[in-house]
C-alpha cells in the first residue's frame, strides 16, 4: 500500500467532517458593478434591494437581492427591453449547513442579449418562503415544486405546490437539507411499507385525474350506444 | 406377473416413497419442458442494466434461442419478470403491482447489484434489494452484468423450472392478502438493509438523528 493511499484512509473511521466544520462565508468579494450591464442597471433601478454582487468562476455574475422584492426584480429583468431575460434555466437552492440561511437560486439567460445572470435570495431557516414566479416564467412550475420537495421552501402563489420527486406520502422531511440523514429518518422496513402504501393516483394533479375521468365516461357512453345498437 | 402384482405398480399416482409415478413424473417433465422452453420475459428496465438486457435480446446474443422470442410488454402475458436496474421507493408500488398482475406460473430475475441489494445507492430513496418487494428466483451479480451473465441466469432459471413438480402446491401458491404488501417481514428487511462496508462510515454524520421508525411514532400510518 502506497504512502499516499495510507494517508487517504485516515479519518475513514470518523466519517466525513460535519458540513459546518469551518463556517466560511457563503459570499465572495463584492465585484465591480460595471462589469455586467444588467447589474449596473439593477443598482440604478432598485438601489438598496440589490444586496451584493460577486463574480464566480471567472464570468458568472451572481446578484443577491432582498427576499421581499425578489419577484419584482425578476419580472423587471424579464421585461426591461435592454435586458430581457426571457429564459429561466433553473430554480434551485443551496444549503450550506451550520444554521446558515438557505440560498434560493434563479439562473437566468437572455437570449436576445446573449447574457447570463444568477439571482440569489437568502432565506433564514425559520422563514423558508418565497413568491412563486410561475406567472413570470411558466417554466418555474416544476422547478419550484422540485425546490419545495428537496428543500422545503414554500412558494406563495404556486398553482400546484406538491412534491414532484419524492412520493406524495413521504413524511421524512426534505432530503437535500444538510441536516437530513443520508438513509432517511425511518427504518428500511418502515420506508418499504410506506412506499407500498402509496396511492399511485396521488402522482397526478387533480386536473389530470379529471381528464382521465372524462375519457372513461366518454368510453363508457360509447360502449353503451354500441351495445344498444347491436 | 400376477394381477395383484400389477396393481402394485405405480402408474398414475405416486410411489410409496412419495416420488411421482411414471405418468405424473412424465407429465411434470412435459409441463416443465413447455414452461422453460417458452419463457416470456417482462423487461422491467429502469437503468443501465436494461441496456445490457437489450444487448442480450438483440441479434448478437439472441435471447430468442432460449424460447424468449416474444418479450411480454404486458404483465398479463408474462412468465418471468426481469428487473434490470435500480428501483426507487417511488417505483416500488409499481413493481409490486406489475408482479401482482402477472398470472401464475411466474418467476423473477433480479438483474444487477442495484436490483439485488441497492448497490452503491444506500440512500433514502432506494429500495435495498427488490426481494423486499417481490420474491426473486435468480440474482445476477454485476454492475451492470454482461449480457452473458443474464443469459446464464436465464439458463439457471430454466434448470430451476426443470426441478419443479405440479404436486408441490406451495410452489405456485399466492396469498391474496399479500397483494401490494412487502415480500419480507419488517425485521428481515431491516436486517438485510443494514449498512455495510464503506457505507457504515457515511452514517456517522447522520447518525445523530435516529433512523428508527419508533422514534417518530406520529409519522406512522397504521
Amino acid at each position: 500500500m502506497g504512502k499516499d493511499f495510507e494517508g487517504a484512509l485516515e479519518g475513514l473511521e470518523s466519517g466525513p467532517a460535519p458540513s459546518d466544520a469551518g463556517a466560511e462565508a457563503t459570499r465572495g468579494a463584492e465585484a465591480d458593478p460595471s462589469s455586467h450591464p444588467s447589474v449596473a442597471a439593477l443598482r440604478e433601478v432598485f438601489g438598496g434591494a440589490i444586496l451584493h454582487h460577486e463574480v464566480q468562476a471567472g464570468d458568472e455574475h451572481v446578484v443577491f437581492v432582498a427576499p421581499d422584492r425578489c419577484k419584482e426584480i425578476l419580472r423587471w429583468l424579464r421585461d426591461a427591453p435592454d435586458h430581457r431575460y426571457d429564459l429561466l434555466l433553473d430554480v434551485t437552492a443551496v444549503d450550506f449547513g451550520g444554521g446558515r440561511p438557505l440560498q434560493l437560486v434563479y439562473q437566468l439567460r437572455s437570449i436576445p442579449h446573449k447574457r447570463n445572470l444568477r439571482v440569489k435570495v437568502e432565506l433564514p431557516l425559520d422563514a423558508l418562503e418565497a413568491d412563486s414566479v410561475v406567472d413570470v416564467w411558466p417554466a418555474a412550475n416544476w422547478l419550484e415544486r422540485e425546490t419545495y420537495d428537496m428543500f422545503g421552501i414554500r412558494f406563495r402563489g404556486h398553482p400546484d405546490l406538491r412534491r414532484i420527486l419524492m412520493p406524495e406520502n413521504y413524511a421524512e422531511g426534505y432530503p437535500l437539507r444538510k441536516d437530513f440523514p443520508l438513509r432517511g429518518r425511518f427504518s428500511r422496513a418502515e420506508q418499504t411499507r410506506r412506499a407500498l402504501m402509496l396511492d399511485m393516483e396521488s402522482d397526478y394533479a387533480p386536473h389530470e385525474l379529471a381528464v382521465a375521468k372524462r375519457v372513461a365516461e366518454r368510453e363508457a357512453a360509447a360502449s353503451n350506444t354500441q351495445a344498444g345498437g347491436a | 406377473m400376477g394381477v395383484e402384482a400389477r396393481r402394485e405398480l405405480p402408474v398414475l399416482g405416486h410411489e410409496k416413497d412419495g416420488s411421482p409415478g411414471f405418468l405424473l413424473g412424465k407429465l411434470d417433465e412435459l409441463v416443465n419442458w413447455a414452461r422453460y422452453g417458452s419463457l416470456w420475459p417482462l423487461p422491467f428496465g429502469t437503468a443501465c442494466c436494461a441496456i445490457e438486457f437489450m444487448a442480450l435480446a438483440s441479434s448478437d446474443r439472441d435471447l430468442a434461442r432460449f424460447g424468449m422470442e416474444r418479450q411480454a410488454w404486458s404483465p398479463r402475458q408474462a412468465d418471468v419478470l426481469i428487473c434490470a436496474g435500480r428501483v426507487t421507493y417511488k417505483m416500488a408500488p409499481v413493481l409490486r403491482r406489475v408482479w401482482d398482475q402477472m398470472p401464475q406460473p411466474k418467476w423473477a430475475i433480479s438483474m444487477g447489484a442495484c436490483a439485488s441489494s441497492g448497490g452503491v445507492f444506500d440512500v433514502y430513496s432506494m429500495v435495498q434489494g427488490i426481494d423486499t418487494i417481490i420474491p426473486v428466483d435468480v440474482y445476477v451479480p454485476g454492475c451492470p452484468p454482461r449480457p452473458e451473465g443474464l443469459m446464464y441466469a436465464i439458463l439457471m432459471l430454466q434448470e430451476k423450472i426443470k426441478g419443479e413438480s405440479l404436486r408441490n402446491k406451495a410452489l405456485r401458491h399466492e396469498d391474496p392478502a399479500k397483494v401490494g404488501r412487502p415480500n419480507l417481514p419488517a425485521e428481515v428487511i431491516d436486517e438485510i438493509a443494514q449498512p455495510f462496508g464503506n457505507s457504515t462510515a457515511q452514517n456517522r454524520v447522520s447518525g445523530l438523528v435516529s433512523t428508527k421508525a419508533l422514534a417518530r411514532p406520529q409519522d406512522r400510518i397504521s
